[in-house]
């Protein structure tokens, strides 16, 4: 039901058409979804503020009241009070308030005596906002084009497979025997990327099929829907796009047997994939799901990609949220960082307790309208990476590392910020076999 | 009836029978409603986040207690004299003891009520004033959130001065002070379970869910 209706407002919205709110529709829409803990943590907020400084918005923003995260759920409880009875200016300020002052990161719930989980009601709230039609046109992009084209950046299948191919050309001249390999079936691993990838960062794949080529690992690329791991219709609360994009995944994997589904270094398809598929499916998926920061610590631990030396300059690395706090990845991040480095320096609160840096929950996706949120509350991430005098900043997430090379522009801070795959393929030794021989040119 | 002997029988009743049984409504429309609704915390149930969490959690073993040092640890103090009080105060258990259930057990000194009652007094004026200076914390605040302080802190304020006491002369207050001490207890009782008061139960439920909701993530919080 809530899917067809998820499917009527894109298409509403595509249509540009401005309809009547409905409180009818509204109070059935929260009916639908209040869960038993949301009712719980409406009613049991001691509204203590214990939140407040928890929350980088809040913070960046010297302390406004209006940023404290129990403050931003008011509406909630508001549009029930009025049993749904809002116009379109009262949406309005929701949607100014749940898209451009909260990245959903959940650092206040980390904090919350009661665990309340404010940035699920604020999911909720985007999603209220869906079914009225009402959608950041940067993420309603997204969510067309995976529709129409099965990844966030509208590239057909043709294009996929030439610029994979053309990834394999470029990267086979460096390492002798380097394939990558499309539609292997019965690989171990399916390696989904970011669409950005092909579109924007094609050194990505190459840098992957480097790794993967040095550890020897057994892994194939899907030709079809599914290479994208990306799922930003989570975060505008479009649940039906949220199932096809991983649905698409999960079916590649079934048709490939592989064993598991690997995630580029991206935050949200990792999230997305491994913890929010089962409830978007109904079922678990057999695969399991693993995120890079895992397989590339997992390398190194295990002796599968040897260094033959150490990143000199100081680093630091940058806990995304759906990665570290909701991925469960903290440990193997760190360590990563630290097996790459000489000079490694931890942030404060790094870990489980990390901030965000301000681009997350579909900041970066939502382009130009959030360019000034972003980076007035990534303020306190500048601040955390300038107190560690790092001059490199690994950061294993497509949204964050954006975020963080604006930050630089903007603060000054003076870093480089690079996926971990970029440190590895720099410093990994490189099995003679595979050096290739001079003078067969 | 006089109004003293309803005070201390039937309304007494009505207010631990009030207290008891909405409690426990609380906690089973939680469970009901969640087991359709909230189907990820039975999905991925694990005692031992459950057991963590409320462990860290009870005792000042968390986050907070390093963030905000003064506050956490004063409302560690709150919450002790507000339970301990009420139960171990020697005068309540011989009000049990006389009863007919005929109960009895070893209360804690005068002397320590005394100064738990008087602690708690001032961190309960503390919490009001910080809510009414902190312009943080008055713009999440709702009438509820001042009533409730007066609530909970009622039955201690005319404990004290029962003891005491300290209103013995004062005509009215004087007069009544015993039937206004039980009557402000009973207040408290009954408006637990419709109130956010309700945490005293529901707090075990979503601390529960939310270190399940981590714990499937591989860590405790």
């Amino acid at each position: 039901m809530s899917q067809r209706a998820d499917a009527k407002n894109i298409e509403q919205v595509n249509s540009k058409e401005i309809k009547e709110i409905e409180p009818k529709e509204i109070m059935g829409f929260l009916k639908s979804k209040m869960s038993a803990r949301f009712k719980m943590w409406l009613n049991i907020c001691a509204s203590c503020g214990l939140c407040a400084d928890t929350c980088h918005y809040y913070l960046s923003s010297g302390k406004d009241p209006q940023m404290i995260p129990a403050h931003k759920v008011r509406f909630l409880k508001e549009i029930l009070k009025k049993k749904g009875k809002v116009d379109r200016d009262f949406l309005q300020k929701v949607y100014h308030t749940v898209y451009h002052e909260c990245n959903m990161c959940r650092r206040c719930t980390m904090y919350c005596p009661f665990g309340i989980d404010i940035a699920l009601m604020i999911s909720l709230l985007r999603s209220l906002l869906l079914s009225q039609a009402i959608v950041p046109e940067g993420l309603l992009t997204t969510v067309k084009n995976y529709n129409e084209f099965g990844n966030q950046m509208a590239i057909s299948k043709e294009d996929w497979v030439d610029t994979v191919e053309w990834c394999e050309e470029e990267t086979a001249d460096e390492l002798v025997g380097l394939k990558i390999p499309i539609d292997k079936k019965g690989a171990k691993i399916l390696y989904t990327v970011n669409a950005r990838e092909p579109k924007f960062y094609p050194q990505d794949i190459m840098e992957v099929a480097k790794i993967f080529h040095v550890a020897g690992e057994d892994y194939t690329l899907p030709s079809e829907d599914g290479w994208d791991g990306t799922n930003l219709a989570m975060f505008c609360g479009d649940a039906k796009t949220a199932r096809l994009m991983v649905e698409n995944t999960f079916k590649r994997a079934e048709e490939l047997e592989v064993q598991q589904v690997a995630v580029t270094e991206c935050g949200h398809a990792y999230r997305a994939l491994r913890f929010e598929a089962p409830a978007w499916l109904g079922y678990t998926p057999r695969q399991e799901v693993v995120h890079s920061v895992e397989l590339f610590h997992d390398y190194i631990r295990d002796g599968r990609i040897k260094l033959k030396d150490k990143i000199k300059e100081p680093t630091t690395v940058q806990d995304p949220c759906n990665v570290v706090r909701n991925g469960g990845l903290a440990e193997k991040n760190r360590r990563l960082a630290e097996f790459l480095s000489e000079d490694f320096r931890p942030m404060k609160y790094q870990g489980n307790y990390n901030y965000c840096c301000g681009g997350g929950g579909g900041a970066l996706p939502m382009g130009g309208e959030m360019k000034k949120y972003r980076l007035a509350s990534g303020k306190i991430k500048a601040e955390q990476i300038r107190e560690t005098g790092a001059k490199i900043v690994f950061v294993p997430c497509h949204n964050c590392i954006d975020q963080i090379r604006d930050l630089s522009k903007e603060y000054d801070l003076g870093i480089k910020a690079i996926h971990f795959k970029e440190a590895i393929t720099e410093h990994m030794e490189i099995p003679e076999e595979m050096i290739p021989k001079e003078d067969e040119d | 009836m006089d109004f003293f002997l309803f005070v201390e029988g039937p309304l007494l009743w009505i207010a631990f029978l009030t207290f008891f049984i909405g409690s426990i409504l609380r906690a089973a429309l939680f469970l009901s409603v969640s087991r359709k609704r909230d189907k990820i915390i039975y999905q991925y149930f694990s005692w031992k986040y459950v057991l963590a969490t409320l462990g860290r959690w009870l005792l000042p073993l968390n986050k907070d207690v390093t963030k905000n040092p003064i506050f956490t640890i004063l409302g560690y103090m709150f919450h002790i004299c507000l339970i301990v009080v009420p139960i171990w105060f020697s005068g309540h258990i011989s009000l049990w003891e006389e009863s007919r259930f005929e109960w009895y057990w070893t209360p804690i000194p005068d002397g320590l009520a005394d100064w738990m009652t008087l602690i708690f007094m001032a961190i309960a004026l503390f919490f009001l004033l910080r809510r009414i200076i902190s312009a943080d914390i008055r713009l999440l605040s709702t009438f509820s959130d001042y009533l409730l302080i007066v609530v909970v802190a009622l039955p201690f304020i005319t404990g004290y001065f029962l003891t005491h006491g300290t209103v013995d002369n004062i005509g009215f207050l004087g007069d009544n002070i015993q039937v206004i001490h039980m009557l402000s207890g009973e207040l408290m009782l009954i408006l637990i379970p419709f109130t956010k008061l309700s945490h005293f139960v529901l707090f075990f439920f979503s601390r529960g869910a939310t270190a399940i909701e981590f714990g499937r993530r591989g860590y405790s919080v």
